[in-house]
């Protein structure tokens, strides 16, 4: 068995351009495909004796479809499958894993797969508690600062997949890991802009490990909060004004509309000053726009990386002059980290849009959730 | 002064004028030019111009001359059309400074991380980079006499610098490398009124010590072995030089990032037009030069009623490069 699937994991083939469709005797049952309702960057389709994961957008402006074979494992002795189809083919469920993004590990810890993480980059940034406590166990294996995976230390560890991201398909590192024969798939969760798609992605890893019915479940409740939240945000007539960001030097940075902190905003029915902006990615404005436009912005969200008024005061006098700081109406995620250090925001924020999207309701129209305890977002003393 | 060159003279200084006024009155956000007048004037309070613009604006002036002085000194100390303040090591000096600073949390982790926060911390790792850089250029220079060899040592030490650089990029997060590479933009819209006084300080004290060695810099042109002959202290001279440069480059990388084009170009667009070596007349040519171009480049980079800005440092090069080669073609014949 296990030289079938080491067989099988070997045939990694490059992006095939061409469809080739799939031979007559693997006809499409589609029962049980999981219906997605939101993300737009993954597909799966249910053939009988397995399934075919596609990946179609792993970073902005990609015109690349990734394909991928998913058989059981009780099932791979007993099929073939062209491999020249697929861009590798894989046993399910997955037992060793490495993801290379924070934001990967709440959808192992939701599914209850954590403990299938053998390798992580950095595991410092990991707050999550139960991965937590493998890494503290030494059962997941350090593989190098950031981005910049150690290759050599990946090879070792021989997991079944890498789950990768990449901004724009060109990263050495994963195209080693690949040739090794271990196979990359690109997680584009970060490249959808609505927040309950980013979220709708734990539906990947659930088809990964076979489960598909506790993904849906669990996304199934994830929306329901969110949308239940949504509308209780619709109830107050009179909404906040927003600002976002914080400059570098004299541009200030802030999302765009399109972005789904924007829509999380509006979503909270907090009146962003930018929620028209059709930009795609952030938008970089002059100072003078932003303070012509947002001096008088009742509240003041993400300045940037500042944890502390008195940080954003000693970055530029220009910001004191903004009503939102005057009223000490400056909200941030930096502040709530794991016991290591990382953000919990960068990485639960993506998984559980329903507490961001409550966090933002408690600061905008905190007479709505008065209960309600902020998992990310802090008031700057 | 001689006669010849009071027109031209005029005509500069009314162009800083009216540039300096166009760079106030064009932004993103659109002000009347009667309200303009008046936040001047102290009669009416506007904060984008009178706490934004007017200190953008006096930064740009500060910039440009200095950085076109400072490639004029070193033009001429090395008799090297090539020559600018990134030659000598000091813009390197002070980008390495940074880059500690900025990138160093990821490498050495604890207090760095804490000075981060800080826009003081840039600045005095800036200029403590250029200082130790030119330290280290003045210890070789007084071993080596050749003014070539220095500058080739100016080269090596902004080599070292890039490869430290490119070590520490590799350790730093995301973050730390983006707000590198914004520092790298360079920009001139970032100092408050008392750091602009404090960048004017330092300013001056490099700009008197050019004035004191005007006749030094015109029987250096003329050979060293010349000017040891007029009874040039050469040494003294050399040194008085070389710290004007680091203090004036040093000091607007520091406030201002590194601002390419200007240094090295200025004192050419100044010499083709002025046809003279003689630095009574370069030096204050080269000062208003430096200044209107900067304002010129700003004004352009604010990209009048749109909400962008350009960053200024591809403004300078993008604007300013062509310029030179046109003139250079013109005359097909460079002056130097």
């Amino acid at each position: 068995m296990k030289k079938i699937s080491l067989l099988l994991l070997f045939l990694i083939l490059v992006n095939c351009k061409e469809d080739k469709g799939l031979p007559v005797k693997h006809q499409a049952s589609n029962k049980e495909n999981p219906s997605l309702s939101y993300a737009e960057g993954f597909s799966v389709e249910n053939y009988q004796d397995f399934k075919v994961l596609e990946i179609k957008n792993p970073w902005p402006k990609s015109d690349k479809t990734y394909r991928y074979a998913l058989v059981n494992k009780e099932v791979a002795p007993k099929i073939t499958l062209n491999k020249d189809e697929f861009d590798a083919i894989l046993i399910t469920p997955i037992e060793k894993i490495v993801v290379t993004s924070t934001t990967h590990i709440p959808a192992l810890e939701l599914l209850n797969v954590e403990n299938t993480l053998i390798g992580f980059p950095d595991t410092n940034y990991v707050s999550s508690e139960k991965t937590r406590a493998l890494i503290d166990e030494g059962l997941v294996r350090e593989l190098g600062k950031n981005e910049s995976i150690n290759t050599e230390v990946l090879l070792e560890l021989r997991p079944e997949l890498v789950i990768g991201f990449g901004i724009d398909g060109n990263n050495k590192a994963f195209d080693n890991i690949q040739k090794a024969g271990i196979p990359v798939i690109f997680n584009g969760d970060w490249v959808e802009t609505s927040p309950l798609a980013k979220a709708e992605w734990i539906k990947f890893f659930g088809v990964l490990y076979d489960k598909e019915k506790e993904a849906d479940s669990i996304f199934k409740n994830i929306e329901a909060d969110y949308l239940e939240a949504k509308k209780i945000a619709q109830n107050v007539t009179q909404s906040p004004t927003v600002l976002s960001g914080a400059m570098y030097k004299d541009i200030w940075y802030l999302p765009s509309g399109t972005s789904s902190e924007a829509i999380l905003l509006k979503d909270a029915n907090a009146n962003y000053l930018w929620s028209d902006t059709t930009d795609k990615g952030s938008l970089s404005l002059n100072f003078e726009v932003v303070f012509d436009k947002a001096k008088e912005a009742e509240i003041w969200i993400s300045p940037s990386y500042y944890s502390s008024l008195e940080a954003i005061e000693k970055a530029s006098p220009h910001y004191t002059k903004f009503k939102a700081f005057q009223n000490k109406a400056v909200y941030s995620f930096v502040n709530t980290t794991g016991k290591t250090g990382g953000v919990t925001y960068f990485e639960m924020g993506m998984a559980r849009p329903d507490l961001v999207l409550k966090d933002l309701i408690k600061i905008t129209h905190p007479e709505l959730l008065n209960d309600y305890e902020p998992h990310f977002f802090e008031r700057l003393k | 002064m001689e006669k010849k060159y009071t027109y031209p003279f005029l005509i500069l200084i009314a162009l800083l004028i009216i540039c300096f006024f166009v760079n106030i009155s064009l932004g993103s956000v659109s002000i009347t030019t009667k309200e303009i007048f008046n936040s001047l004037i102290g009669k009416a309070d506007n904060y984008i111009i009178q706490n934004y613009r007017l200190p953008k604006a006096f930064t740009a002036i500060l910039v440009g001359s200095g950085l076109g002085i400072s490639g004029l000194l070193m033009q001429t100390l090395f008799r090297n059309p090539l020559a600018g303040p990134f030659v000598l090591g000091i813009s390197s000096g002070a980008s390495l400074g940074v880059a500690l600073v900025i990138l160093g949390s990821g490498f050495f982790g604890g207090i760095f991380t804490t000075l981060l926060i800080s826009k003081w911390s840039v600045v005095i790792a800036a200029s403590l980079g250029s200082f130790l850089v030119l330290l280290a250029v003045m210890i070789v220079s007084s071993r080596v006499r050749d003014t070539m060899a220095i500058l080739i040592i100016g080269l090596m030490f902004g080599s070292i610098t890039a490869a430290v650089v490119s070590v520490l990029s590799y350790f730093s997060s995301a973050e730390q490398l983006q707000q590198y590479i914004f520092w790298g933009f360079g920009s001139l819209g970032n100092l408050s009124w008392n750091e602009l006084l404090i960048f004017f300080l330092i300013y001056l004290t490099g700009v008197l010590m050019t004035i004191v060695s005007i006749k030094g810099l015109n029987t250096l042109l003329l050979g060293e072995n010349y000017a040891k002959s007029m009874g040039l202290n050469l040494k003294q001279s050399r040194l008085i030089i070389i710290i004007a440069t680091s203090l004036l480059a040093g000091t607007i990388t520091a406030f201002a990032g590194p601002i390419a084009f200007i240094g090295l170009a200025i004192p050419h667009m100044t010499r083709q037009i002025f046809h003279t070596s003689n630095h009574k007349i370069l030096l204050p040519a080269v000062f208003l030069f430096g200044a209107i171009v900067m304002l010129i480049c700003d004004s352009i980079a604010q990209l009048p009623t749109s909400d962008y800005t350009l960053p200024i440092n591809a403004i300078t090069s993008l604007v300013g490069a062509p310029v030179v080669i046109w003139l250079l073609v013109r005359k097909r014949k460079m002056l130097f």
